[in-house]
């Protein structure tokens, strides 16, 4: 079933010529940022602050990465080779969220890529269930049953530092540059995600799905008491955002990119002799 | 396990199929409800299932036994 009663497109060939790049482009965007979220639960597998907390983060990556092959294979319809996506690329090719351009230091900062980020992207790829281009629908849904207990885990970890006053403090830090990030990662009032909702490929625009993805994590923000951009008293609106240095192909900021060390293990690098073939 | 301060511990059930009946499959260590729902989730993830539900062991009431539920004193042990 597709959005406003149009016909849909069953494969990449059918999709309009005009929509090919920046479809490519939302895919390519989803999928960098999944395998590098993933491999930043990954860093987490033996340093969380519980067991339990360490096989989550395990979970998460292998949900992580398995959703970013699944877009990267995607792609090959779109005219990519997806070893190259995945193993040759330059930091600035990457269409990554500056959240993952290095690690979190704390555990604090992993949770705002668990709660925030995570989230952010679950929002987009919501949009995309009942899409023009059909061959998302099962692997949206398949996507957003595994998201769910990412989420619950963002959330849970959220309340639980917030129980001291120097846990707020730390979260407040944390959560503020990436509060900011992913409120902008949407996108402003041009470009690709306005354009993919006013062809039904999305089921929203930027404007919507920042309100959605608000109301998703501004809840247990609220109560949690922490302060952040919008949220005031138990009630939350979308701020007002500065869009100095946004680059809007890359989604996100301009400057910067992937450190070199994640550059390294995210393409592995290590492994190039195996690749070969 | 349970080593942080404010962990509380929730028990775990859960169905592989509609038609069975809810088995206690375990216990986890877990600061809130949302943690506990990812925690299960994601630790006891070898069967797909049907439907899976937690509840904080303090939920739970003594019938028949005066020990709290879940427990097994020494005594009953040998």
């Amino acid at each position: 079933m597709s959005q406003k009663g149009t016909a849909g497109y069953r494969t990449a060939v059918d999709v309009p010529e005009e929509l090919h790049a920046d479809l490519a482009s939302l895919l390519l965007s989803l999928a960098d940022n999944k395998r590098l979220l993933g491999m930043r639960y990954a860093e987490w597998l033996l340093g969380a602050p519980t067991l339990e907390a360490g096989i989550a983060c395990s979970a998460m990556a292998q949900d992580e990465w398995g959703h970013s092959r699944i877009l990267y294979a995607m792609l090959k319809d779109f005219g990519k080779d997806p070893a190259h996506l995945e193993h040759e690329r330059e930091a600035d090719e990457y269409l990554n969220s500056e959240l993952l351009d290095e690690p979190p230091a704390e555990w604090t900062g992993l949770v705002a890529l668990n709660f925030l980020l995570d989230a952010a992207l679950s929002v987009q790829i919501e949009s995309l269930k009942d899409s023009r281009f059909e061959p998302l629908h099962y692997k949206v849904r398949k996507v957003l049953e595994e998201e769910r207990f990412h989420f619950e885990h963002g959330r849970g970890w959220l309340a639980r530092v917030a129980q001291t006053d120097a846990g707020r403090a730390a979260l407040e830090e944390a959560l503020e540059p990436a509060w900011i990030s992913c409120l902008r990662w949407f996108g402003g009032g041009s470009g690709l995600v306005v354009r993919l909702a006013e062809a039904g490929i999305a089921d929203a625009g930027p404007d919507e799905l920042r309100a959605r993805w608000l109301d998703r994590v501004a809840p247990a923000v609220a109560e949690a008491g922490l302060e952040l951009a919008g949220v005031t008293d138990g009630s939350w609106a979308v701020p007002e955002l500065d869009w100095t240095g946004w680059d809007p192909a890359r989604r996100r900021s301009g400057e910067g990119g992937l450190n070199d060390e994640t550059l390294a293990a995210v393409r592995g690098d290590k492994n190039r002799t195996m690749l070969m073939d | 396990m349970g080593h942080l301060s404010g962990e509380h511990l929730y028990e775990i059930f859960a169905r592989q199929k509609r038609e069975d009946r809810l088995e206690h499959i375990g216990t986890i260590s877990a600061p809130n409800g949302s943690l506990a729902r990812a925690y299960a989730w994601q630790t006891y993830d070898e069967q797909k299932w049907f439907e899976m539900v937690v509840a904080p062991r303090e939920a739970f009431e003594a019938v028949n036994r005066d020990e709290s539920p879940f427990t097994v004193s020494p005594a009953e042990a040998t």
